[in-house]
């Protein structure tokens, strides 16, 4: 071990050279810890967008097969029929382990009794509800003035989680509320009718023998978007309450028609898709997947991640080579110091060993100061990257169209369908600034012992190299002339 | 003792030979001068007998063993120590560290004992202050004497100096070469001086002229 304290001598008395050698080994490791950092920042940032970017499997109804249904129909009034499924089939696919909730979405038509509409007008469609704006997202063939759209929970549902709608007093409708006559209604229509949190409204179903349904106020809402000026279609109209109410207006408790499943993983949507259909088993639902968000805060990340990989090997190789080139350099200018060594009898490999023990020393300094500035400048360059890289990808996303109108929503206010281009831009924006806070490029031990792993292989590498030119040097040569 | 048999080289394969045939025998408690002209190959003789190169022809043997068989770095380090006209003495150390080096590569039983290499060094006029200074600090005299004790204290049975008072003035010069002289007779270790000064020539127990090819003892 004598070559230990020779190379702790030779250090401390070359004291510019070893702190030149710190510089650059510290310079070298700040961006391999750099680029490890924002590598395992990116690898749980991935992680967290996967399981939280909320991808979403909608099912709803078949509309070419209800289409194709209707004309085939040999009835003289053709009825366009909303299928449904029984919400024992919907809570056993929601069951699934890779399903993180559901959310169900039944709507009605129906008039107002004891309050008066915002700004509509009634009217009936010779179609029926349907998918219609206004027409109350498929369960009913008539057409009223407000629109009971009945969900599982209003804090999932997408009008809500994209801030279309915001709960402005009382409560959300929530799971419990199911077979109650709970409702949310908008801020405008409880103000023109004052009508407060518990206080009890009054509708009128749109059948022809009309019943009257007494609804009870929990929650007061105010919606975002603007009325479109079609009959029905005043967001103002639009009241939440439970997925049964619905069902039960139009006659089909226990059905429902249109679910959409929120997944614990998006990375999990294929497979997840495929089992809901196998428990829907109806060719009049169509089952069909949104991971654009999903994708859409993936792919930055995927880049950060590549980059950050790119940086440790590029500096990693570039680091071996400029230590290398060092010490091949320095071992010229101590040959005389080598010839000596060997001179005495010691062997080329132990003054191999003194050389990468001083390298190692040096490592130690340069990875405590590498510790203390690669989270600074991971940090930095992280979020630079990352800020790079989500304006490419909305610039990209804008360019080539915004993903959505995919899967019908069927909760928009009014009951208006295919919402789904506006629903996911919203949630795609939400997501976008929710990933940003996610890139957290702190030093954690396994990155300092990657480092330290790294350290190690570069400069036994340098070492290496530079131990060519020891083998090869013939101390009679160094020490001996005539 | 160190016997050399046959021993032949010459520049290149075929070049022009530099010593032919060569026979000497080394005792132990002698010193032994080499004296010759510049070029004469006395230097490179050195090497072959320090185990630093080989001879394109002849064996080497210490105590009747082959050096080749003993292995060139096991026969530097316990059997052979060299003192070099330019000190060779690590710039980064002290003149105790120097020693204590020499005695850890060789393994030396006195390999921590720094007072072992202090009393040494005393013995030839480095006091303790001095010995701590970085060797650079230290004069050309005082450096070969580090290198002398350094070579003395790894208890080789051969030493070994090329040029020794090479770069010293007449009085570090008589020093060196006394300190040489003691070391052979009163250790019974063999000393081989090569030089190209006759005065210090003069002073071994045997001396041997290179010329012409030949070793010359007298």
């Amino acid at each position: 071990m004598n070559y230990l304290k020779r190379s702790r001598l030779y250090l401390t008395h070359k004291k510019g050279q070893s702190l030149l050698m710190l510089l650059i080994m510290s310079a070298i490791l700040v961006f391999v810890l750099s680029g490890i950092i924002i590598q395992n920042a990116a690898i749980t940032a991935t992680n967290n967008v996967t399981k939280s970017a909320g991808t979403t499997i909608t099912v709803s109804a078949n509309r070419d097969k209800m289409f194709s249904q209707m004309r085939s129909s040999s009835s003289k009034t053709k009825t366009l029929t909303t299928p449904t499924v029984a919400n024992t089939k919907i809570a056993k696919a929601g069951n699934l382990s890779t399903v993180a909730y559901y959310n169900i979405t039944n709507t009605a038509s129906v008039n107002a009794s004891s309050f008066d509409a915002v700004s509509t007008t009634t009217g009936t469609s010779s179609m029926g509800g349907g998918n219609m704006p206004g027409g109350g997202g498929g369960m009913s063939a008539n057409s009223g003035d407000i629109t009971v759209t009945g969900v599982s929970s209003t804090a999932h549902t997408a009008t809500f989680t994209s801030n279309e709608a915001k709960l402005v007093s009382g409560r959300n409708i929530k799971a419990s509320d199911a077979n109650t006559k709970n409702v949310v209604i908008e801020k405008e229509l409880a103000t023109d009718n004052s009508v407060k949190v518990g206080d009890t409204i009054t509708i009128k179903t749109t059948a022809t023998s009309a019943k009257k349904l007494k609804l009870h106020v929990v929650g007061i809402y105010k919606a975002k978007t603007s009325s479109t000026g079609m009959p029905g279609n005043d967001p103002s109209n639009t009241i939440y309450t439970s997925y049964t109410l619905p069902a039960s207006i139009s006659g089909t408790a226990g059905k429902s028609s249109t679910v959409t499943y929120t997944l614990e993983n998006s990375a999990k949507e294929k497979a997840t898709t495929k089992q809901i259909k196998n428990i829907i088993a109806s060719s009049a639902f169509s089952v069909s997947s949104d991971d654009a968000s999903y994708q859409q805060l993936l792919q930055p990340m995927k880049n950060v991640q590549s980059f950050a990989k790119k940086i440790v090997w590029l500096v990693a190789i570039a680091g071996t080579i400029i230590l290398g080139l060092i010490i091949i350099l320095s071992v010229r200018t101590r040959q005389r110091e080598i010839g000596v060594l060997v001179s005495l009898g010691e062997s080329k490999l132990h003054i191999v060993g003194q050389l990468f023990t001083e390298m190692f020393m040096i490592l130690i300094g340069a990875m405590v100061i590498a510790t203390l500035l690669g989270g600074f400048v991971g940090n930095k360059v992280g979020n630079q990257l990352l800020s790079q890289q989500q304006t490419t990808s909305v610039s990209s996303t804008t360019t080539s169209g915004a993903p959505g109108g995919g899967a019908p929503s069927g909760n928009m206010p009014g009951g208006k369908t295919g919402g789904g281009m506006m629903t996911n831009q919203s949630n795609t924006s939400a997501a976008n600034k929710k990933a940003l806070k996610t890139l957290n490029t702190s030093i954690t031990p396994s990155s300092v012992i990657k480092l330290g792993g790294m350290g190690l292989v570069i400069i036994a590498l340098a070492v290496c190299v530079s131990a060519i030119s020891i083998l090869r040097l013939r101390p009679k040569d160094i020490l001996i002339g005539e | 003792m160190l016997t050399v048999k046959n021993l032949a080289h010459w520049y290149g394969k075929t070049g022009k030979p530099l010593y032919e045939n060569v026979n000497l025998s080394f005792e132990d408690a002698k010193v032994y001068t080499i004296i010759g002209a510049s070029g004469s190959g006395k230097t490179t003789f050195l090497a072959f007998i320090a185990g630093l190169d080989k001879p394109q022809s002849g064996e080497i043997f210490l105590d009747g063993e082959n050096i080749e068989k003993i292995g060139a770095t096991n026969y530097r380090k316990h059997k052979v120590a060299i003192v070099f006209q330019q000190y060779n003495l690590l710039a980064y150390m002290s003149a105790l560290d120097n020693v204590l080096t020499a005695l850890a590569v060789t393994d030396s039983e006195h390999k921590n004992d720094k007072q072992y290499v202090l009393d040494a060094l005393a013995g030839v006029g480095i006091e303790a202050a001095d010995a701590k200074k970085n060797v650079q600090q230290l004069s050309g005299g005082q450096q070969q004497r580090v290198a002398i004790i350094r070579a003395m204290l790894v208890d080789a049975n051969i030493v070994i100096a090329d040029e020794p008072t090479g770069n010293l003035d007449d009085e570090n010069s008589a020093m060196i070469v006394k300190l040489f002289q003691n070391f052979a007779h009163e250790h019974h270790k063999t000393v081989i001086i090569v030089t190209h000064d006759t005065k210090i020539a003069q002073q071994g127990d045997v001396k041997i002229k290179l010329a012409d090819r030949q070793f010359i003892a007298s």
